[in-house]
């Protein structure tokens, strides 16, 4: 019997548009509907391939690549969402093998701590970096966890969407 | 059975995260420029940005042509009226323009004009929420460098931090790692404003905070050498206690940042020498 060949190019290449689709939708959304800043659909991805691809190789290099072309299309130093990203990433891959992450409650918890991480990680780095914001560490933590609920919200219903329709890559 | 190895995976992660650690603190440092990769970066995903932008800007257009003409013969006889006023007050301002013109060749002081512009569409935001920042569809190309000034009429916008081909990234001056040099139109009294990361501003330094108040108006000083002198940046809004060494006073901005949709880019730097007036200005001491 012939076993049928992997186009690994053809894998490679649709994640890369996945992703920079993914990236390039945020930007316009958070441009058209001031809202849409709260949410971070880089982040959300990264969770979700961690949860759905179950591979931790795969889910650094994702969450890398997203969270790099979310550096340049900001003003941010290129590696702070990077960074972030690709710990999310792994983490998300880690969770999903130890987790039963089909459950909604996980994957809220998880998205919600994900962000918050997140938020604190990018923050941290900005500090030692001598690039952070001088907004009061109460409107801080305030966007963290509004941020995080929206993308708990969001998140919840995207993974649901794709549970039903949709796969990996798509 | 074998359990599968996880030294692989340790390794990944460990290279990764070292090469962005590395890439941050060559950055931080300036040690390294790294504008070569960011510029592909963006140049490689903001056509894709233009595009979408397009397809939902031509959404729009078809619908406001064809659908939403619902009173339009009303507003066209206002916006005739309208016209017409407005042109009776440009002409006024014409001939303002002209004298002020004949009176600076009389007395040898160099034009304040902006120079060369050229006008920028707005197509996205910043995708994180770690800086303030937007996307606009000129570049290099058009002759936008980095650091080129970004003003609406109403006021100033921010600054080119990166600038492709035929894209540029717009550090706002409400981003946190924005400064402005400034003076209060009234006073002349220089100072700088930097952003907060919220919708307001926030005076970091000036001479003599003791006659601010609110409504005082602040314009661009050219001291930064990136903003022309005499450009709308904001209003105070509140002028609070001494924290350090001067007040906490708030400034809401000129430009309307919650509708930005075309902006202007200054194409010529302005030199300290030819910061026209600046000595001039300056308040007489008593």
């Amino acid at each position: 019997m012939e076993i049928p060949r992997v186009n690994t190019l053809g894998i490679i290449g649709r994640f890369a548009i996945a992703m920079a689709a993914v990236v390039v939708i945020q930007g316009i959304l958070a441009f058209k509907f001031r809202v849409f800043s709260y949410f971070d659909l880089p982040l959300i991805y990264s969770v979700y391939y961690g949860f759905v691809l179950g591979n931790p190789i795969a889910s650094i290099l994702i969450g890398s690549g997203l969270g790099l072309m979310q550096d340049s299309l900001s003003g941010a130093l290129l590696g702070f969402n990077g960074l972030s990203k690709t710990l999310i990433g792994f983490l998300a891959a880690s969770a999903g093998t130890k987790f039963n992450v089909d459950q909604a409650i996980t994957r809220g918890v998880a998205l919600f701590l994900f962000s918050i991480g997140d938020g604190l990680l990018v923050s941290i780095l900005g500090l030692t970096a001598g690039s952070a914001t001088s907004t009061a560490y109460g409107v801080v933590l305030g966007g963290w966890t509004l941020s995080a609920a929206f993308n708990t919200l969001l998140g919840l219903a995207l993974f649901g969407y794709y549970d039903r329709f949709g796969n990996a890559t798509t | 059975m074998v359990a599968a190895s996880k030294k692989p995976i340790w390794i990944t992660l460990g290279v990764v995260l070292a090469l962005q650690t590395l890439l941050i603190s060559y950055q931080a440092n300036n040690r390294t420029d790294t504008t070569f990769m960011r510029v592909w970066l963006l140049g490689s995903l903001a056509p894709a940005e233009k595009l979408v932008d397009l397809t939902l800007y031509g959404i729009v257009h078809v619908w406001e042509s064809y659908f939403a003409l619902v009173g339009a013969h009303d507003e066209n006889q206002k916006l005739k009226s309208e016209m017409r006023q407005l042109q009776m007050q440009l002409s006024r301002q014409h001939e303002e323009i002209l004298e002020a013109r004949r009176l600076r060749a009389m007395l040898s002081v160099p034009d304040s004009g902006i120079g060369k512009t050229v006008v920028a569409r707005v197509i996205a935001s910043d995708p994180s929420r770690s800086s303030q920042t937007i996307t606009i569809d000129k570049g290099r190309s058009h002759g936008v460098q980095t650091d080129s000034a970004v003003i609406t009429p109403a006021g100033v916008v921010g600054r080119v931090i990166y600038a492709s081909n035929f894209f540029s990234i717009v550090q706002l001056i409400l981003d946190s790692q924005s400064a402005v040099g400034v003076m209060v139109s009234s006073t002349r009294q220089q100072g700088i404003v930097t952003g907060t990361a919220s919708r307001e501003l926030q005076l970091d330094y000036i001479e003599d905070d003791n006659e601010l108040k609110e409504g005082d108006e602040f314009i661009t000083s050219g001291m930064d050498r990136v903003y022309p002198k005499g450009l709308p940046v904001g209003v105070i809004t509140s002028v609070g206690e001494r924290r350090g060494l001067v007040k906490v006073v708030s400034i809401r901005p000129k430009a309307d940042f919650g509708r930005l949709e075309e902006v202007i880019c200054i194409l010529e730097r302005p030199e300290a020498a030819d910061i026209p007036g600046f000595i001039e200005d300056q308040p007489q001491q008593e």
